[in-house]
């Protein structure tokens, strides 16, 4: 799934994003006043105001809530690798939290999925680890 | 206000497919302006309010300086990209002449996907900023993969069949074929071409997706008193509502009420500042960017359950003249043009004046729902004076 990231392009980070996209881990941002777990990540709390944040691990499982298979493809630096497929995943431990990623082989609403992360190192900052989703055995 | 003001014009350039148009999307503007504004039967220095949404492209001061409009008092724009603002610019003309603020405002959008780009192809980037960061790397790129998801999701909720999506392009094609203006006129479709036609994003086929258009379409909002005075049936405003279900505006699908398209609060708005509801309105137009997020907004809307949708669309029930709700009868943004659901605004008050190619018989009141799938989501209500 490597071809797809690097042809729909990665993620420009901010230090309010960064936690996700370089740590490697369901980093989420976790509000140092009320606690509340929020993604994606924000520069205030939605629920206190807060604007110190603490990052809360939590665990790489999930359930697919929505997929969709891509057959057109939306640029031409796409056309190589279509058909593919993005899933929804709303995390275990955070069911409100709903995270995009691809997915190799057979998706179905409802199935158990588990995270793995693909590494891309950059010239100006830190290697980025974007989280993907394979079936969970 | 209730009824205030009223639409006295309506005005389209002629629609291309993308690419295909011989003019600029400026002069696309210019020439819907001009000729809703001669529909109107006033002049264009009688014009002093321009409204737009989506993006500033066309803005209202070398507009008003092309056309030679009068003095300006009012230019607005609403916040939220996407055809979901069609709705919400007519309520701000509405509330520009009700309050005072201005004697007549144009409301306009003009899209030439050939000279800025078409939003079926997405960017080419190598580093993604912003919300688009959390999606974009995935080849999640263009408004087909949002919604389709979300689509997909509902479907899967409310237990939808694939049959439904069908019935919403088997709608607009076949107003289509009435409307000389539509570039699908002459292209009918049947249900097994919509079958058989190629996935764009599953559940999306082919004839789910809406046109990429070259086009512009304009209407003109004066106060009620002043449009008895104006050559057409004046078509009276009768509400309007924009907005969006609280913490609706959560990015990455993460909005809490999500699958949705985000009608709910727009509804309840609508409704009760109408002082009816969706079983008197005889004829609607919902924007279709893609076909499911207009089965997603039917029910938000109110005429009927989520879990209720094969059964309501199914059977022709969208189709004119014989279906219960006309649905998108120019052909709507699938089959007559895209010009981000402005044409559905037109379409909406044409079922009013008793002009439209597809003329529901005596339209007491006339729905237009903006852009379902995006935040903030509006609509406005057309009734006669």
């Amino acid at each position: 799934m490597r071809e797809i990231v690097e042809a729909g392009g990665l993620p420009l980070l901010t230090p309010v994003n960064e936690a996700w996209f370089t740590s490697g881990e369901v980093a989420i941002q976790c509000c140092a006043s009320c606690t509340t777990l929020q993604h994606p990540p924000e520069e205030v709390c939605h629920a206190c105001g807060g604007t110190e944040f603490e990052i809360r691990v939590l665990r790489p499982r999930g359930t697919v809530v929505s997929h969709t298979v891509v057959h057109h493809a939306p640029s031409p630096a796409l056309a190589a690798f279509v058909p593919y497929t993005i899933v929804l995943v709303s995390l275990d431990d955070a069911p409100h939290i709903r995270v995009v990623g691809n997915i190799d082989g057979p998706v179905s609403i409802g199935m158990r999925v588990a995270a793995h992360w693909e590494e891309f190192p950059t010239d100006e900052g830190p290697t980025i680890r974007l989280i993907q989703w394979h079936r969970m055995a | 206000m209730r009824g205030a003001s009223a639409v006295v014009g309506v005005g389209e350039s002629a629609y291309y497919r993308w690419g295909e148009a011989p003019d600029t999307e400026f002069q696309l503007a210019c020439a819907a302006i001009r000729r809703a504004v001669a529909d109107a039967g006033l002049e264009l220095t009688d014009v002093d309010g321009l409204v737009s949404y989506m993006e500033p492209r066309n803005d209202p001061l070398r507009l008003s300086a092309a056309l030679d409009t009068g003095p300006l008092a009012f230019t607005a724009q609403t916040f939220g990209g996407g055809g979901n603002g069609a709705g919400a610019a007519v309520t701000l003309a509405d509330a520009a002449v009700t309050a005072g603020y201005a004697g007549c405002v144009v409301v306009f959008r003009a899209l030439a996907q050939g000279q800025f780009g078409r939003f079926g192809v997405g960017r080419s980037e190598t580093r993604v900023g912003g919300n688009a960061a959390f999606t974009a790397p995935y080849g999640l790129k263009t408004p087909a993969h949002v919604t389709a998801l979300q689509t997909a999701a509902y479907m899967h909720d409310h237990g939808v069949g694939q049959d439904s999506l069908a019935e919403v392009a088997l709608a607009s094609y076949a107003h289509a074929q009435r409307n000389p203006r539509a570039v699908a006129y002459g292209e009918p479709l049947t249900r097994e071409m919509y079958h058989a036609s190629r996935w764009i994003a599953e559940p999306f086929h082919l004839y789910d997706c809406c046109r990429e258009t070259d086009g512009a379409a304009a209407i003109v909002v004066v106060a009620a008193d002043r449009a008895r005075d104006c050559p057409h049936v004046p078509v009276s405003i009768v509400a309007g509502a924009h907005g969006l279900e609280r913490r609706g505006g959560v990015a990455a699908f993460c909005d809490p009420d999500f699958p949705t398209a985000h009608y709910g609060h727009v509804a309840e708005q609508l409704w009760t500042r109408a002082g009816v509801s969706p079983r008197d309105v005889g004829v609607a137009q919902f924007y279709e960017n893609f076909t499911g997020p207009v089965l997603m907004a039917i029910a938000e809307m109110g005429f009927c359950e989520p879990d209720g949708l094969d059964e309501f669309v199914g059977g022709g029930n969208l189709q004119w003249p014989h279906g219960g709700l006309p649905l998108n009868t120019s052909g709507g943004n699938l089959a007559e043009a895209y010009v981000h659901g402005m044409g559905n605004v037109v379409e909406a008050v044409r079922q009013n004046r008793g002009e439209s190619t597809c003329q529901v018989e005596d339209v007491e009141l006339s729905l237009l729902v903006s852009g379902p799938g995006y935040a903030p989501g509006s609509a406005v209500l057309f009734g006669r004076m």
